[in-house]
């Protein structure tokens, strides 16, 4: 059983498969799902729990570290050899017994001891500990950074997030189909279209409902618009981290453009509750063009400006370098694995997305130049997915889907889409006509650990930068 | 007259630096696209944390206490000597090398007040503030060689008069300037060295050695910023700019002068992103290297 179970992952692993999500349930079984990116079947693997433990899977497939010690103190269940086993999310301040999972009732309850976990750090002469966080200069969230640094150089950063963990898996279980929406739009306002259409899709497979396409064109149309927020912002932060504060404020300023384009067209800033199972807001077609060419008339020259300073883009070749195989290993997403050149996107995977998706950009350095290229031609791969799809909209007749949850509505899916950030999925279990079990796997989640092991080798006073070339988002890892 | 030109010069000059700043922070928020705050901002900030409570870190000592004082005092020594107006009344200590320790002065005591703060970024500051500083210190001494072998002496005085008869002395005179020029960037924490506005505290370098202060000591770190700033650059000019007959005329032009180099500065600073910090060494070199080769120049012969 055991060695099955190591067995099977290893070898979907090995074939090439897209690691969906690993949780637990409270009734003990241990889930993985993987997804075949050329057929895109899903494969379930089960595993039950022997004396309320597991055989560890981290050493040989890292990506599921952080999933394993996610479900130790969540659940309790214990990954036996685990290379790593401290906390990650449990703070000290928990009482023993808590386990936000599994207990039929939280035991309200707060230790008044140290916030801080165990970190690792480098010991020896010349290496100074440095601490960053978890409240920083910036607005930006919390995230806890254990720097061990020799002169100018990290040797090791351990990275301490999840200090703002909400409880939102344990939130919505019990609640019924209506009420899940509202909290799964706030999970994180970079993604948060991304994290609609996954519980919106998960519902509409479990209810038996086939959305049209109109409909789907338009969650298309969100999807997209959301990466092109999501992008601007990122492309704005990578030139703060060098100090270029024209192309910084330059890019701000386009953002907020689309920003107000946004609530106009969509009614919300942040797209916020857009998409729900069974519709989505949709837009006139040519209210949709008209802000995209409002953006476009100063995107082209702040591309050509940015991209012809030689300053500035000397300063982001070969830094914060991550190789292919490194990227693969530890199942990073998104942006930081095409820029490595993993061809993976899971636009491709996802059915109704059609003709209009024109294939993952792919870029194959790896460093800061790759993720900030990328990004630019993923902004204008966007643009024109927006107004193709748009256009399409008028060709599709409008058909009236009356959608009604059925009240017994029960089973388990599982929902993906490619947030701006990468690969997210929900993993959604109802039973008569509530949710027993939600799970979030963010693309964020994968990447957290790469960007620290990426950091090691170069200079701290790059760190900024490298960090702002990642652009992970704290909410989504830490639901 | 000479004293009272000379007062009123330094008068002149410390008050107007907060102002020097605001001017260079509007352009850089012009160019941006932004408004920016009012070009008085400087003032109203020093004036705000002068009056806030002033703490110090559990484990400093009175030399985080001092720091400010000490390099604000070094700033104010050279003040005194800038000849405003063309002239200074005093003689000794009016000259190039006590100006160059006292601004060696003014950074070891920077870098002292971050090593005291007892946090790490205060350390990281310290570090890169001496690190910079030994890069700077031989370029500025090439600089002010080509100026004493000008000169014919390292008295702070203008040269300009003296270049009309030396087409030599013209030639290492531009590659001083030059040299001057880079240094003034690096000096002030200006890019492509350092940032001012950055919040990222791990890229700092100026502002990582006074991360931990607050009250008085903030807002003397703040004026003492101001003040270099101006001190700086009305060095550059008095010795190596235009320069008239009378005092008057000087003064005024003095503080165009201050106020083009503020824009100016503005201007490059949005052209420009931070080097990698370790290519400051090569950026300082070539700083060096332009005012050493005035210096050989200029020692060749061609002095007058």
């Amino acid at each position: 059983m055991t060695t099955t179970w190591k067995h099977q992952n290893q070898l979907h692993k090995d074939s090439g498969h897209e690691l969906l999500t690993l949780t637990a349930n409270r009734r003990g079984k241990l889930t993985s799902v993987w997804l075949d990116p050329d057929d895109h079947r899903q494969s379930f693997l089960d595993l039950d729990l022997v004396d309320g433990s597991f055989p560890s899977l981290a050493a040989s497939l890292p990506e599921t570290a952080w999933d394993e010690r996610e479900i130790h103190d969540l659940f309790g269940y214990i990954p036996l050899g685990h290379p790593d086993p401290r906390p990650l999310i449990r703070t000290p301040r928990w009482p023993k017994d808590f386990l936000p999972l599994r207990s039929a009732q939280l035991s309200p309850g707060w230790l008044e001891v140290e916030p801080d976990l165990p970190a690792l750090q480098v010991e020896g002469d010349g290496v100074t500990i440095m601490k960053v966080g978890p409240t920083h200069a910036g607005i930006i969230e919390s995230g806890h950074f254990v720097f061990s640094i020799i002169g100018e150089n990290v040797l090791h950063l351990d990275a301490h997030l999840f200090q703002n963990h909400r409880g939102i898996e344990a939130l919505l279980e019990g609640k019924t189909v209506g009420e899940v929406s509202p909290l799964v739009t706030r999970i994180c306002a970079a993604d948060s279209v991304s994290n609609q259409t996954n519980w919106a899709s998960a519902v509409e497979q479990l209810a038996g409902f086939i959305p049209s396409e109109r409909l789907l064109l338009n969650r298309i149309i969100l999807l997209e618009a959301e990466r092109v927020l999501s992008h601007l912002n990122d492309l704005a932060q990578i030139p703060a981290g060098v100090g270029y504060q024209v192309a910084h404020q330059r890019a701000l300023a386009m953002k907020e453009l689309w920003q107000r384009g946004l609530q106009s067209l969509f009614g919300h800033r942040f797209l916020f509750e857009t998409v729900h199972p069974g519709s989505a807001v949709s837009a006139p077609a040519d209210a949709v063009s008209e802000i995209v060419h409002a953006v476009r008339r100063h995107w082209v020259p702040w591309r050509q400006v940015v991209m012809g300073h030689h300053g500035f883009t000397n300063r982001m070749r070969g830094v914060g370098t991550t190789p292919l195989d490194q990227v693969i290993r530890m199942g990073a997403q998104g942006v930081t694995s095409r820029a490595a050149g993993k061809e993976f996107d899971a636009r491709q995977s996802i059915p109704w997305y059609g003709e209009v998706f024109e294939g993952p950009v792919i870029r194959t350095s790896g460093d800061v130049l790759a993720r900030f290229e990328l990004r630019l031609d993923e902004v204008e791969a966007s643009l024109r997915i927006i107004e193709k799809a748009a256009r399409m909209t008028y060709k599709t007749p409008f058909q009236d889907q009356p959608f009604t949850v059925p009240e017994d509505i029960d089973g388990r899916a599982v929902a993906f889409s490619e947030s701006p950030h990468g690969l997210n999925v929900h993993d959604v279990s109802l039973s008569q006509g509530r949710v027993s079990r939600y799970h979030v796997r963010a693309a964020t989640y994968r990447n957290w650990p790469l960007v620290a092991q990426t950091v090691a080798g170069n200079a701290v006073a790059d760190f900024p930068l490298i960090n702002k070339s990642f652009e992970l988002c704290y909410s989504c890892t830490d639901r | 007259m000479l004293w009272f030109t000379q007062i009123v010069g330094i008068l002149i000059l410390f008050v107007s630096s907060p102002l020097l700043w605001g001017i260079t922070q509007t352009v850089k928020a012009r160019i941006q696209g932004r408004h920016g705050p009012p070009v008085w901002q400087m003032y109203w900030v020093i004036a705000k944390n002068w009056r806030k409570e002033t703490t110090a870190p559990e484990f400093s000592s009175w030399i985080f206490r001092i720091a400010p004082s000490v390099s604000m005092a070094a700033l104010l020594a050279v003040l005194i000597m800038i000849p405003s107006s063309g002239q200074v009344p005093i003689g000794w200590p009016h000259d190039l090398l006590t100006v160059f320790f006292l601004l060696a002065l003014e950074r070891f005591w920077i870098g002292l007040g971050g090593l005291d703060s007892a946090g790490t970024f205060g350390g990281l500051g310290s570090s890169r503030t001496s690190t910079i500083g030994t890069g700077i210190e031989p370029a500025l001494l090439a600089a002010f060689g080509v100026l004493w072998r000008v000169g014919g002496g390292s008295a702070i005085e203008p040269i300009t008069p003296l270049l009309k008869a030396s087409p030599g002395g013209t030639i290492a005179w531009s590659l001083a300037a030059v040299s001057f020029a880079l240094l003034l960037l690096a000096e002030l924490g200006r890019m492509p060295v350092d940032n001012p506005d950055t919040h990222l505290e791990l890229t700092m370098i100026h502002e990582a050695t006074i991360l931990e202060s607050n009250g008085r000591l903030l807002a003397l770190s703040q004026l003492a910023m101001t003040l270099k700033l101006t001190v700086v650059m009305a060095l550059g000019w008095v010795i190596m700019g235009p320069h008239f007959g009378s005092s008057w005329p000087n003064l005024t032009l003095l503080l165009i002068e201050l106020a083009f180099t503020s824009v100016a500065l503005g201007w490059i600073e949005s052209r420009l992103t931070k080097l990698r910090y370790f290519q400051l060494p090569a950026y300082l070199s070539i700083a060096a290297g332009i005012g050493l080769l005035g210096f050989l120049l200029a020692s060749g012969g061609f002095n007058l």
